[in-house]
């Protein structure tokens, strides 16, 4: 019998535990918030996301620490983690959920639809596809954010100008990842306007990658990533065999620039973010409401080099080309991550 | 409270996922990879039947059918083809991956306009308003429960001995005349009925299909068939079903505390398995004192363990 009662208390202790801070009041004035936010996966972009969301709440004058306080989750690419931090956020009653990537946006628009509670999501390519916004950009409930769109077309002139002889345009992809095949796309619609065509490989996992690069480099003049998840998380073993057979590598944002790929004509996530917190500002003090507010992209892609990349491959940058980049690497440097 | 109740829904939902995981690792002793293409592949076929205006109570059964088929390719590729269990279940895990793909038609179907099995305007004409946050957590606990009830009773039927009878002594069966591969198979596929049910289930709750969904399933299952079984397999309260069912409860709950008490993110999943490991040492500190004790009455109170 005592056994039966330890049994129960264990399981009570969990169960309390839960219901104890369930009802934790953010008990505050009308000034200071607490927001939620959810993140997908480690990864460079999207913790650039996270640090310009905060940067653009900050330059609105809701800072961290003063009238802000920041929860932040990260679901580490499980999604039934995924909708339990956007269930915690909602049972803390939260001002504001901040979801970043496509998984955790769904999962916390699913978790606050019967509350009242505001979601602004970024680094989502498509919220049309997935369902959070009407074909028009309006929301499809108290949801809004901005969109990572890649600028294909001025990826592919980008290529055109570097390498006039081109032909053919490589691409990785995760055939599970809604937003590349769904870029891949765009690709394959506008790559005949510059006269190229797409190769493209489909894999499922990081393991995956080094194949597909292999039999890729052999087939194409050059390799253009997307902001596919799976490759980005393997570019070295897309550098690697690009070096190998001595094709560029274009990047889809900075971060892959940095890390040697030739140039990209992207996105700026920490840029995006930024947007975004200043969305969330507005959402915050009542100046707007989300299910109010279409969604954003970024209006103006940005232009990254890496000279060192460029001349190993030997190919060369017009000092014209280069004046129109917003930031250009002479080094490569891979971050230990 | 909303987490309590997000714990209570995942949890109950994953039971049935688990009961199907109690089947072929407790009672088959197979270890079973299956599940993490059979859940997901539930998920899909319901997300894609909704999204085409079919009812959402009518893909719960067709779930249960696909799943059925996964098992039994399992069980065939094991029985008739003679691959070691781990390694056949692996292969039709590879397999239900593209599978699902192709089912979905994308990797993400989300189905937030249609109605639920949760909730559309039956359920909400039954439900009061003021119970709207509790009515999916009601419905699944009264769904969870059928299929433990039903589960048992089946366990109770001569089919269900045998599939007991095979897990413990082959040879048995054997010697009674039965082909044991023919209930292998058919415990497989009840299995993963189970799972691709709980799979249709969860997409339903989540409102949404992901290719990714499957990724870990077996791990969930089989944590929750050991924590339900270490922690409450002793206790017998309505049978072992129930004693999974609980595991897969208290495993979320684990989940939920180590997110709520705000750890480091990337320390999520350690805490996770510290909870974890805590659970069963406990359990097994326990089960050593009854033991003990029993001992010493010299088995007076057996009755009590």
């Amino acid at each position: 019998m005592k056994k039966k009662i330890m049994m129960m208390s264990l399981s009570m202790i969990l169960g309390l535990s839960l219901i104890g801070c369930g009802t934790s009041d953010s008990g505050s004035s009308d000034t200071d918030y607490t927001i939620g936010i959810s993140q997908f996966a480690e990864h460079p972009s999207l913790d650039n996301c996270r640090e310009g969301f905060l940067k653009g709440l900050e330059e609105e004058g809701i800072v961290e620490g003063e009238n802000l306080t920041v929860e932040y989750d990260n679901a580490q690419a499980d999604i039934s983690q995924a909708s339990i931090i956007s269930d915690n956020y909602v049972s803390e009653n939260v001002s504001l959920i901040c979801a970043i990537a496509t998984p955790s946006a769904m999962s916390a628009y699913n978790s606050t639809m019967n509350t009242e509670i505001p979601v602004v999501y970024t680094a989502i390519s498509d919220p049309v596809e997935a369902q959070l916004a009407d074909a028009d950009g309006t929301p499809a409930g108290n949801i809004t954010g901005t969109s990572d769109e890649l600028p294909v077309k001025e990826q592919l002139e980008m290529i055109r100008e570097l390498l006039p002889e081109a032909e053919k345009i490589g691409i990785i992809y995760n055939t599970s990842e809604t937003n590349s095949v769904s870029t891949i796309a765009t690709y394959e619609e506008l790559a005949g306007d510059y006269g190229f065509e797409i190769v493209s490989k489909g894999i499922n996992t990081t393991g995956d990658v080094e194949m597909a690069a292999a039999d890729l480099v052999t087939e194409v003049d050059c390799i253009s990533n997307l902001t596919d998840n799976t490759v980005v998380s393997a570019l070295q073993t897309v550098l690697d065999q690009a070096n190998k057979a001595g094709i560029p590598v274009f990047g889809s944002e900075v971060e892959q620039v940095k890390s040697g790929c030739v140039a990209s004509m992207g996105i700026d996530y920490y840029e995006l973010g930024k947007q975004t917190g200043k969305m969330a500002a507005k959402i915050l003090k009542g100046e707007a409401k989300a299910s109010e507010m279409n969604f954003e992209t970024i209006s103006e892609p940005s232009l990254y080099i890496n000279t060192e990349a460029a001349k190993n491959l030997g190919i060369e940058i017009s000092d014209d080309f280069k004046s129109g980049a917003a930031e250009v690497f002479d080094s490569i440097v891979v971050d230990e991550e | 409270m909303a987490l309590v109740i997000s714990v209570l829904e995942q949890g109950m939902i994953y039971a049935i996922m688990a009961l199907g995981m109690y089947i072929t690792y407790k009672i088959l002793d197979f270890p079973d990879m299956t599940v993490d293409g059979s859940f997901p592949l539930g998920a899909a076929i319901s997300t894609v039947l909704i999204a085409n205006g079919v009812n959402a109570y009518v893909t719960l059964p067709i779930s249960f059918l696909a799943g059925l088929c996964a098992g039994t390719l399992t069980g065939i590729i094991h029985v008739r083809l003679k691959v070691r269990d781990i390694l056949a279940s692996i292969i039709m895990m590879t397999a239900l991956y593209s599978v699902n793909l192709r089912i979905a038609g994308r990797a993400n179907l989300p189905i937030y306009n249609f109605d639920n099995i949760y909730d559309n305007p039956v359920m909400n004409a039954i439900f009061p308003s003021g119970m709207k946050m509790v009515q999916p957590v009601v419905i699944i606990a009264v769904i969870m429960l059928l299929m433990k009830f039903l589960l048992d009773s089946y366990l109770k039927t001569k089919s269900g001995y045998l599939l007991k009878a095979v897990g413990d002594n082959e040879t048995i069966v054997t010697s009674m005349g039965m082909d044991k591969g023919k209930v292998k198979i058919l415990g497989l596929a009840i299995a993963n009925g189970l799972v691709s049910f709980s799979g249709s289930l969860y997409a339903q709750q989540q409102r949404y299909f992901d290719a990714s969904m499957g990724v870990g399933t077996a791990v969930i299952g089989l944590a929750s068939v050991i924590i339900g079984m270490s922690l409450f397999g002793r206790v017998n309260l309505w049978g072992y079903t129930f004693a999974v069912v609980l595991g897969s409860v208290v495993y979320r709950a684990c989940v939920a505390v180590a997110i709520r008490f705000g750890l480091q993110s990337t320390d999520l999943k350690l805490v996770t398995a510290a909870l974890f490991l805590l659970i069963i040492v406990i359990s097994r500190q326990l089960d050593r004192q009854g033991q003990r004790r029993v001992q010493k009455n010299l088995g007076n109170d057996k009755e009590e363990v």
